[in-house]
């Protein structure tokens, strides 16, 4: 990565906003302001920045579709409530791609299992865009995402592209549902009965919240997929992106250096326990 | 001289020569002459940084002069403690005060960028930049390990922070050994001291009556003017018989040898829990420890331009919302974030760094308003842990 990449920002030019759920939206910029698509992997982040306010560490949702840089934004902190605000044609500040990605060259030929909770989604969507973009690159691709209600599943609009894909099988299910609703009502780990995984072949990417986390690593560990083909993407508050701020760490662990994805075998002992 | 116990030498920062000096040469010259070399680093450029008595504290401040220079002070510490004590017939009397080169190359504050708005984007009027060269003067042997650890944090390769770079490759090192150790000091135990085996231009050993430099090759410039002898036999041995001194009078220590590994295994001991009861959370341990690197970045608006300044300022693992985010705040209790730092200096920075981020030098204890002893933590909690490492029970590889 450029020197400069890491440190200066690059003007990006917001050419749409869409509204995900009441407190979620996505802010599409124009890829070419930034970078290329060859500069990003799968389950990178971004730093965006409101001028005078300050940075949030964003995961990149998608790159290259639509010729689009993608980022969806959950409003709940300062600079995210100023981001919710923002219109087509203005314009923030741009720092990235920064961390490791997923895994992808080593799911190849294996079935590809995409565990998603809440806000946990947008960091996998191009892992399943890539799915889609190679029929046949993976060998069965089961996403299992989870919300809290209905209205919280975010890219619903896109259920129905990615479900006619080849060999992507989607499986939603929310912590409360409502009268309308007709699917599964549970916590994520309660579809892995019904995605029909195979431990032998299985390669699991996860993010969501921590305790999401926890228990799809235990139930997955029950079923016999082993450590080594767990992996997860973790969240700390990235201030500087660079290893040099401190405040992502995690036990020895840069989240924004050695991470954000990370090989389950890779954190035992300190994830997930309290306090660390 | 000095006994490396654990090295922190491995990773080649490009800074530090990876070998102790063989050929180092050795001088004396009379007591006097430490003016004399004050005046040549000027003469050459440096901003000379050297213990200088301010408001009842040796600090670590900008000499303008030899006559800055903190001589004939004592300091008496103690946990929670520092005070001045009687005259000393030395020059280099006093051991360690609250600063170090931390202060100096990773500034506790530093605008790193200036940037307007303009047009709906953002452009940038002024990034960081120095021609500061900074001479360390009479800093402790476990300051300059220190400098070093700071190198691996903040030069990881790919990752090397420009602030920190700049003012790293113009600087020299005058460390002296240490002849008395600080009723706070441990680094005989951490093998960082009390005399300097490597990375520094010149290495004084005050001798009753003379200045013993250890001089490696080339830095005969720093030296000019300054009437030198080669030293005898019997000056080098007093030399190790001072420092030697020092390293028996250290009243603390590490206990265990290499305590990484079992510091993990530690994480659950009552001892955690017993020392934070105690602990303010108020963050001076890490403002006047040496290695502590932690920062944020603010935003900082000029009202008269609309201009905003990016301006890095130092943080701590103590503060409670060093570690909030959206998803909630995982080191929340005053124990976690007290464990954070000691787990740091002594399991994580290990793996991270190899090396300790820990260098002995006592800051944390004499700093601390309540006087909490980071060595008795770390040997209560290797000494009363409550059974192994807490893994995730049910998974059949954990």
């Amino acid at each position: 990565m450029p020197r400069q990449a890491l440190q200066a920002f690059t003007r990006g030019t917001v050419r749409g906003v869409k509204k995900e759920t009441s407190d979620t939206f996505t802010l599409l910029f124009d890829l070419a302001d930034c970078r290329s698509p060859a500069d990003f992997m799968p389950g990178q982040f971004n730093m965006l920045y409101v001028f005078g306010v300050g940075e949030v560490p964003i995961s990149v949702a998608s790159f290259g579709r639509d010729s689009h840089l993608m980022h969806t934004i959950r409003s709940v902190g300062r600079v995210t409530r100023l981001l919710a605000a923002v219109t087509t044609g203005s314009s923030v500040g741009i720092r990235g791609p920064f961390g490791r990605g997923w895994p992808l060259a080593e799911a190849e030929g294996k079935q590809l299992l995409v565990i998603a909770g809440g806000l946990g989604l947008p960091p996998l969507r191009p892992v399943i865009e890539a799915a889609i973009a190679e029929p046949g690159r993976f060998d069965g691709v089961k996403v299992m995402y989870g919300a809290r209600t209905p209205a919280d599943l975010i890219y619903s609009y896109e259920y129905p592209r990615w479900h006619a894909a080849g060999g992507c099988d989607l499986l939603l299910t929310v912590d409360r549902g409502t009268s309308d609703w007709k699917g599964n009502v549970g916590v994520v780990t309660t579809l892995f009965p019904k995605a029909g995984i195979d431990p032998g072949r299985a390669v699991a990417l996860i993010c969501g919240p921590e305790l999401m986390l926890k228990f799809s690593i235990l139930e997955l560990a029950k079923i016999g997929v082993p450590a080594e083909r767990i992996f997860v993407s973790l969240e700390r508050n990235m201030s500087c992106a660079t290893g040099t701020c401190g405040h992502c760490q995690l036990g020895p662990l840069f989240i924004c250096r050695d991470g954000p994805v990370f090989g389950y075998p890779r954190l035992r002992g300190f994830f997930p326990r309290e306090g660390v | 001289m000095g006994v490396t116990r654990f090295s922190t030498l491995g990773i080649e920062t490009g800074f530090f020569p990876s070998t102790r000096f063989e050929n180092a040469m050795h001088f004396t010259a009379s007591k006097g002459s430490v003016s004399r070399l004050i005046r040549n680093l000027q003469d050459l450029g440096y901003t000379v940084v050297g213990p200088s008595l301010f408001e009842g504290v040796v600090r670590l401040r900008e000499l303008r002069g030899p006559a800055d220079l903190a001589t004939g002070v004592t300091d008496v510490q103690a946990p929670g403690s520092y005070a001045l004590g009687r005259e000393s017939p030395l020059v280099f009397s006093s051991v360690n005060g609250p600063d170090s080169p931390k202060g100096y190359l990773h500034p506790a504050e530093v605008e790193l960028s200036k940037l307007v708005a303009n047009g709906g984007g953002i452009e940038l009027v002024s990034g960081f930049h120095t021609d500061r060269k900074y001479a360390f003067f009479a800093i402790r042997p476990c300051d300059l390990r220190a400098v070093e650890v700071m190198d691996r944090t903040m030069l990881a390769p790919g990752f090397e922070d420009r602030v920190y770079s700049a003012f790293r490759k113009g600087a020299i090192f005058v460390v002296v050994n240490c002849t008395r150790a600080g009723e706070n000091c441990f680094c005989a135990s951490l093998g960082t001291g009390p005399a300097a085996e490597s990375g520094y231009d010149i290495a004084i050993t005050e001798l009753p009556d003379r200045m013993l430099f250890d001089v490696p090759d080339g830095n005969t410039p720093l030296l000019q003017g300054i009437e030198l002898k080669p030293a005898t036999e019997v000056e080098l041995r007093t030399a190790e018989e001072l420092v030697q001194r020092a390293r028996e009078q250290m009243g603390r220590t590490i206990a265990e040898q290499d305590p990484s590994r079992r510091m993990y295994a530690a994480m659950d001991s009552p001892t955690w829990e017993k020392v934070a009861e105690r602990c303010l959370a108020c963050g001076n341990c890490t403002m006047v420890c040496p290695t502590c690197f932690c920062n944020t970045i603010v935003d900082r608006t000029d009202l008269r331009d609309g201009s905003v300044s990016r301006v890095r300022v130092w943080d701590s693992c103590l503060s409670k919302d060093f570690v909030y985010s959206a998803g909630g705040n995982p080191r929340l209790g005053r124990m976690s974030r007290y464990r954070q730092f000691v787990m740091h200096k002594f399991a994580y920075w290990p793996d991270e760094f190899g090396t300790y981020g820990c260098v002995g030098c006592g800051r944390c204890i004499s700093w601390c308003p309540v006087g909490i002893d980071i060595t008795e933590t770390v040997n209560g909690a290797l000494r009363d842990q409550r059974g192994g490492e807490k893994k995730m029970e049910a998974h059949p590889v954990a």
